[in-house]
C-alpha cells in the first residue's frame, strides 16, 4: 500500500495562537488513491490542520509540500488550482441558487475565462456538463434544478461534496461530511467515498469512528495539539496511548 | 434575454416610452427639461451604486468621489477656450477615474463590511477637503466649463449640448447604456461569480477564485460609470465644485437605490424618479419639506422591504 506517491506532505507543521499551541510539530504524508483519516477529541487540532492544508489559516511554523514545492504561503485560492479541494464542516453552498448553478460555480474555472464581461453564463457546454457529472457522482442528479435551500439536509452535504468535485480535485480534504446525517444517508456517503478513494487522495477528518475505521487506509490520531500517531486501523485500535486519549472516553466529550 | 423578470421588462418599456416622448410636450419649458435631465444623470450615478451594493456586495459611503472626479478631471485636462470632441474626452476622464479606481480599490478592498464603508467614508471625505482647500481647484466655488463641447462622430454632429432637449436625450442614452452594461455584466460568467462571491465569499475562495481581482473589477467598473455620470452633471450646469463629492451626496444615491429596490438596477431608476419626485413635491408644499421627505422615506422603507421594485414584483410576477 505505501507504494503510492506521496502527494501532499507536512513537515513539522505547527500553529500557535499566543501561547496556546493548538497544533504542534505535526509531519503527515498523504497518498496519492488512499483515504487518510484524522481523528481525534475536540480541540485536538483537526479543524486547524485541514484549514492549514487548504490554505485559509497560515502555520506558524512548518511546511506543507505538494508535489515537492512548499505551498504554505500562498493563497487559498491557488490551493484549488493545484487540486487540492475542501468540503467545509458546516455546510457551505449557494442556497439562493439551483443545485447545478452551485457546481456551475465550481466547474466554470476549469472550461472558460470567468473574466470575461460579455459571454452569457448560461452559453457554456462543457461548464455545464462537468457541473452534471458532479451532481451525477455524488447522486443528486434528480434535484439538478432545485433551489439549494429547498433540499433536505443530507442532500446540501451530499451538494458541498460535489462542488468540491466539481473543482476537479487529485487531493480530496473533508470536514465531517457526514455531520449531522441519519444511518442510511452516512451509509450512502461511505459508499461514495469507498468508491471516490480508487481515484482522489482523501483526508477525511470524521467523528463517525466505524466510518473512520471502514474507510481508512492511513489512520492519524491528534490529540491536544499533538500527533500521537499514524498507522493503519488495525496499528492505532491496538495503541495503548490511543486508547487512553480517545477511546475510553470519546462518547461522551462529543456529545457534549 | 438580459432582464429576466417580467416587472423589470414592462418597467423598462413604459420608462423608455415616456422618456422619449416627454421633450415633446415640454418644448417650451427648458426648466423642466433640465430638471429631468438631472434626474436621469443622476439616475446612471445611482445605478452605478445599486450595482457595487446590491450586486457585487460592496457598501461603499465614498461613491460621490468619482461624481465628483468625473466633472474635475474634464475641467483639468480640456483646454479653457477650445471647444473639445465629448466622445474623446468623455473616454479619456473615464479612463483617468478607472486608473484612479484602480489605486483606491486596491487599498480599500483589503477591507470588509463596516470598515469598507468606514475606509471608503475617508477616502471621499480626503478627496472633499482636498478640493474644497485648493487654490489651484478654485476651492468651494469650484471650476467652470467656459467651451461646452462638441459632439461629432467621423464628422457628423447630431447634439447640440447647448440645446437642452438634445442634452437630455444624451442623458437617456447614458441611462439605457450604463443599464445594458451592467446587466450584461450581471448575465456574464463574470457576473457568475460575482454573484457567487456576495452569496458567499468563503466559498466562492475555496473553489478556486481570487474574489480579490473580481471585486477590484467591478469597484472600477461602478466607479468609471460614476465618473461618466458626474461628467454629465457638470456639463449641464457648465461647473464642477466639491458639493458633489460629498457624503450626504453618496449617501442620498444610497437611500434612492434602496427606495428602489437593492440591487434590482432598474429599480434604482424608480427610486431616483421617486426620491426627486417627492422632494420637488414637498419643496413646493413647505418650508419643512425635509421632514415630510424624512418621514416619507421612513414609511416607504418599513412599508416597502424590497423597496419599489419589489412591491411591483410582487404584484406582476406570476
Amino acid at each position: 500500500m505505501m507504494a503510492n506517491n506521496i502527494l501532499l506532505e507536512t513537515e513539522s507543521l505547527s500553529k500557535h495562537w499566543g501561547g496556546i499551541k493548538a497544533l504542534d510539530d505535526i509531519s503527515l504524508q498523504f497518498h496519492d488513491r488512499q483515504l487518510h483519516g484524522v481523528v481525534g477529541p475536540n480541540g485536538a487540532g483537526k479543524s486547524t490542520l485541514l484549514n492549514m492544508l487548504c490554505g485559509t489559516l497560515k502555520p506558524t511554523s512548518g511546511c506543507i509540500l505538494h508535489q515537492g514545492e512548499r505551498i504554505e504561503g500562498m493563497k487559498p485560492w491557488k490551493f484549488v488550482r493545484r487540486g487540492i479541494g475542501r468540503s467545509f464542516q458546516k455546510t457551505n453552498i449557494y442556497t439562493d441558487v439551483t443545485c447545478l448553478e452551485n457546481c456551475a460555480v465550481a466547474t466554470q474555472r476549469r472550461f472558460a475565462g470567468s473574466f470575461n464581461l460579455f459571454a452569457s453564463r448560461h452559453a457554456n457546454k462543457p461548464v455545464r456538463d462537468a457541473a452534471e457529472k458532479a451532481l451525477h457522482q455524488v447522486g443528486l442528479a434528480d434535484r439538478m434544478n432545485t433551489i439549494a435551500a429547498e433540499i433536505s439536509y443530507g442532500e446540501q452535504r451530499q451538494l458541498e461534496l460535489a462542488m468540491v468535485l466539481a473543482t476537479d480535485p487529485c487531493i480530496l480534504l473533508l470536514d465531517e461530511p457526514m455531520a449531522g446525517m441519519g444511518h442510511e444517508e452516512s451509509l450512502r456517503i461511505i459508499e461514495l467515498l469507498n468508491e471516490l478513494k480508487k481515484t482522489y487522495s482523501i483526508v477525511l477528518v470524521e467523528h463517525d469512528m466505524d466510518a473512520i475505521f471502514e474507510l481508512s487506509d492511513q489512520l492519524t490520531v491528534l490529540d491536544n495539539g499533538t500527533h500521537l500517531i499514524t498507522g493503519t486501523v488495525d496499528e492505532v485500535r491496538n495503541e495503548p496511548r490511543v486508547k487512553e486519549a480517545y477511546l475510553g472516553k470519546d462518547d461522551d466529550e462529543e456529545a457534549a | 434575454m438580459i432582464f429576466e423578470k417580467r416587472t423589470e421588462r414592462i418597467f423598462l418599456a413604459i420608462f423608455f416610452l415616456i422618456a422619449l416622448c416627454i421633450p415633446l410636450f415640454l418644448e417650451d419649458n427648458s426648466f423642466f427639461v433640465g430638471k429631468i435631465t438631472t434626474i436621469l444623470i443622476l439616475a446612471v450615478f445611482v445605478m452605478s451604486l445599486d450595482f457595487l451594493v446590491g450586486r457585487v456586495g460592496l457598501v461603499t459611503l465614498g461613491h460621490a468621489l468619482f461624481y465628483g472626479l468625473g466633472g474635475y478631471l474634464f475641467v483639468i485636462i480640456t483646454p479653457e477656450y477650445e471647444a473639445v470632441n465629448f466622445w474623446i474626452y468623455a473616454v479619456y476622464v473615464m479612463g483617468i477615474s478607472a486608473l484612479i479606481a484602480l489605486v483606491i480599490g486596491a487599498v480599500v478592498l483589503r477591507t470588509s463590511g463596516i470598515y469598507f464603508i468606514m475606509i471608503t467614508l475617508a477616502i471621499s471625505q480626503m478627496a472633499y477637503y482636498f478640493f474644497f482647500d485648493s487654490l489651484a481647484f478654485g476651492g468651494g466655488d469650484g471650476l467652470f466649463i467656459f467651451m461646452k463641447p462638441e459632439t461629432s462622430i467621423f464628422g457628423l454632429s447630431f447634439l447640440n449640448l447647448d440645446n437642452p432637449t438634445h442634452f437630455y436625450y444624451l442623458a437617456l442614452l447614458a441611462v439605457l447604456i450604463t443599464l445594458l452594461v451592467i446587466k450584461i455584466i450581471l448575465r456574464s460568467r463574470f457576473g457568475r461569480i460575482i454573484e457567487a462571491s456576495r452569496l458567499n465569499p468563503e466559498r466562492t475562495e475555496a473553489l478556486g477564485y481570487n474574489i480579490f481581482a473580481f471585486r477590484l473589477i467591478s469597484y472600477i467598473i461602478g466607479s468609471t460609470l460614476a465618473a461618466y455620470a458626474g461628467l454629465l452633471f457638470a456639463l449641464q450646469y457648465g461647473y464642477v465644485n466639491p458639493q458633489f463629492m460629498t457624503w450626504e451626496m453618496s449617501g442620498t444615491a444610497l437611500v434612492m437605490s434602496i427606495l428602489g429596490g437593492l440591487g434590482t438596477i432598474y429599480g434604482a431608476i424608480l427610486g431616483t424618479i421617486t426620491y426627486e419626485g417627492l422632494q420637488y413635491l414637498f419643496e413646493h408644499m413647505s418650508e419643512d419639506w425635509m421632514l415630510f421627505m424624512g418621514g416619507a422615506i421612513i414609511l416607504m422603507v418599513l412599508l416597502l422591504r424590497k423597496g419599489l421594485a419589489g412591491y411591483l414584483e410582487k404584484l406582476l410576477e406570476k
